[in-house]
């Protein structure tokens, strides 16, 4: 299988953690969880791209993408103003949600606008499973995209060269 | 009853398309995002995120009714509840696979190539290149998954189908008129769900409603309220 969101779903329903099976909570944590994959993981991504990667600086792109990136703060911040995680405890929607808010800098983010994200985001950081993963992935945080020979396997990608069965 | 918040665009026709499909009762609630009614507090309430479609499921299996927001969510939460159209359990990996490469690729790289090529305000040849590159890769995938195949996952017609639809009945906005055909394997997929009876009665949907067509300078603080911040 494949797609982080299948890969957390999946595991979740195997192990019967972070995923409840009660209807109305396990709605409330796909609900967040289809909100990452579909809005902050694709327009944070497309901000890296133009903020960082593109080779020339295009302004409305950038300001497109750093602005919906905002937007998508705003939206957590408000979902979070009330309560600890984004649904009704720490779940997989929290697990999605948090590697793409790491690297908020370079998003052109100050997460002191959004006090109630920050809040979330320290006590997700803090977690010991949090600071085990990350520590697992440190020998592979190499940021190859920055290279010229990076940049050509991972946006030179069209319909005519990727490989076919 | 199923209240669907609802406007003209691909995701809210997955939706509609689900809802003739399996004859749950529901009723369309307009909700205008050229007009800008996704913004209002009402809305919100339902949909923090300010988008088309979302749910109130009145019967919540006991305890009150259950909002639901965005469209493959929505797909999953009636799917699970019916048991309707999920597929066989054994194919559970792949229907979520499928179902977040609609979520996180189809969908939002064919939305972006639509923004840059018809709804920016100037041309700008580097991003229309990179998004229809990247929904002509997504589709490319996609034919090359459907060959030998009926359905996206499995052997039965499925949720996936039904995603995967809503964006594909827009391949001619998003990639160019008659490119379709580019992509032999999903234009006999897409010919097959085409004919169910059901999608006939899905397009149906909302054809009375008079929204707000006019992409003015208002439909577009309304829809791309990121490019109007006061600096």
């Amino acid at each position: 299988m494949f797609e982080s969101g299948t890969i957390l779903v999946y595991l979740a329903e195997k192990t019967g953690r972070f995923l409840p099976n009660d209807i109305r909570k396990r709605k409330t944590v796909l609900e967040w969880l289809f909100w990452q994959v579909g809005g902050l993981g694709p327009m944070a991504g497309q901000n890296h791209h133009f903020a960082i990667y593109a080779p020339e600086k295009i302004p409305y792109a950038i300001d497109r993408y750093v602005n919906e990136t905002n937007r998508l703060y705003g939206v957590l911040d408000r979902r979070l103003a009330d309560r600890d995680f984004l649904a009704d405890d720490y779940s997989i929607a929290d697990m999605a949600a948090y590697p793409w808010v790491v690297p908020y800098e370079r998003q052109g983010q100050n997460l002191d606008d959004t006090p109630n994200l920050k809040r979330w985001f320290e006590a997700v950081r803090g977690r010991p499973a949090t600071v085990a993963a990350f520590a697992r992935g440190e020998p592979y945080a190499g940021r190859p995209a920055v290279t010229e020979e990076g940049k050509k396997i991972l946006f030179g990608q069209t319909a005519a060269n990727i490989s076919t069965r | 009853m199923i209240r669907f918040y609802f406007h003209t665009g691909p995701n809210p026709m997955k939706v509609a398309l689900f809802l003739e499909e399996t004859g749950l009762p529901y009723e369309v609630i307009p909700v205008d995002t050229l007009k800008g009614e996704q913004h209002k507090p009402q809305f919100l309430a339902i949909n923090p995120n300010a988008k088309t479609p979302a749910i109130i499921d009145t019967d919540g299996l006991g305890e009150g009714p259950v909002t639901v927001f965005d469209s493959n969510a929505i797909l999953l939460y009636l799917a699970d509840k019916s048991g309707k159209l999920l597929g066989r359990p054994a194919d559970r990996g792949q229907l979520l696979s499928w179902l977040m490469f609609v979520a996180t690729g189809l969908g939002p790289y064919s939305g972006q190539s639509v923004h840059f090529r018809r709804a920016a305000p100037e041309p700008i040849p580097y991003a229309q290149n990179r998004y229809l590159r990247e929904a002509e890769r997504h589709y490319k995938v996609l034919d090359a998954h459907l060959e030998a195949r009926n359905h996206i996952v499995g052997e039965d017609y499925t949720i996936v189908d039904i995603a995967a639809w809503g964006w594909i009945d827009r391949a001619d906005f998003v990639l160019g008129d008659g490119r379709l055909g580019e992509f032999p394997n999903i234009a006999r997929w897409f010919a097959t769900i085409e004919a169910r009876p059901a999608v006939a009665r899905a397009r149906a949907v909302g054809k009375d409603i008079a929204f707000k067509r006019e992409i003015d300078d208002e439909a577009r603080r309304n829809l791309f309220p990121q490019n109007y911040l006061v600096a």
